[in-house]
């Protein structure tokens, strides 16, 4: 009787620690699948979807306006703008994009040819 | 000669079709007075099923405020590789922007739509600031912005 009950409880105790995991892959895999169809079965109904993610916060941004006060993100203790001339971005060619006339314009399929585009401000 | 004559009938035969594809078009951006800082401009094509299809311009060199071009900022992800090349400085208040490019023919009467985003330090964020259908009739006319442009139109 003894035996059978250690059996039992070896048995179950590995179906536990095999299973769970397993289970739980199983489930976790088509989820995401399973939510854009649903959604997209919402959005054919015409219903208004409202997410939880911080998508909402682009969402809510009618009144948003940038400035001094944002994301200062050269990492030192100081809270303001490191870069404030109109200089592209260019931190010895680090994050901003390339200005017009220093390379050939995306290609996207818009422009006909690589010319560079001419500007003009007055 | 008359090899001569050949080849340049067959390279011009080639290459006048490569120019017929593309056609220069002024874009013409005036901003409104509106006494704040240089404005950020996004000029992007959607194309006719409203979908993002590429950038045309972009006025102003920092990236961390690109967030600020709403609806650009969402189509693109902010991806630096869509403005390299087609970037400049940002648009004072009450200045003309004017942009010529080479715009491939395809693009016109043809449903796609011409989108400018605009952002101002410390002011309101302007997402589709203006909208206006890519069409060869369209061209010439202007169209007022929702805040900071004045007036916008593009000509061939």
């Amino acid at each position: 009787m003894k035996k059978t009950f250690a059996i039992l409880f070896a048995t179950t105790a590995l179906t536990v620690g095999v299973g769970l995991p397993a289970w739980s892959a199983i489930h976790d895999g088509p989820r995401p699948q399973a939510s854009r169809e649903a959604v997209g079965d919402a959005s054919d109904d015409g219903a208004t979807l409202l997410f939880a993610s911080d998508d909402g916060r682009r969402d809510r941004d009618h009144g948003r306006r940038f400035g001094r006060g944002d994301d200062d993100d050269d990492h030192d203790d100081d809270d303001d703008d490191d870069d404030d001339d109109d200089d592209y971005g260019y931190r010895g060619g680090a994050a901003g994009p390339a200005p017009a006339g220093t390379v050939t314009p995306p290609n996207n399929g818009l422009f006909g040819s690589g010319a560079a585009p001419k500007v003009k401000v007055n | 000669m008359r090899t001569i004559l050949a080849a340049l009938a067959l390279t011009t035969a080639l290459t006048l079709p490569g120019i017929a594809m593309a056609r220069p078009v002024t874009l013409t951006t005036t901003l409104k007075n509106y006494g704040g800082d240089g404005a950020y401009l996004a000029i992007y094509v959607t194309d006719p099923k409203g979908a993002y299809a590429g950038t045309l311009w972009m006025a102003g060199g920092k990236s961390k405020y690109y967030e600020h071009l709403t609806d650009w900022y969402r189509a693109t992800r902010g991806n630096i590789a869509e403005i390299n090349g087609i970037t400049g400085a940002s648009v004072g208040a009450g200045r003309k922007l004017e942009i010529t490019l080479d715009l491939a023919d395809a693009l016109f009467d043809a449903g796609y739509t011409l989108h400018v985003d605009a952002a101002v330090e410390d002011m309101r964020d302007s997402p589709n600031e203006v909208a206006v259908p890519l069409t060869a009739a369209g061209a010439g006319q202007t169209v007022k912005g929702r805040r900071y442009v004045a007036s916008f139109g593009y000509a061939m």
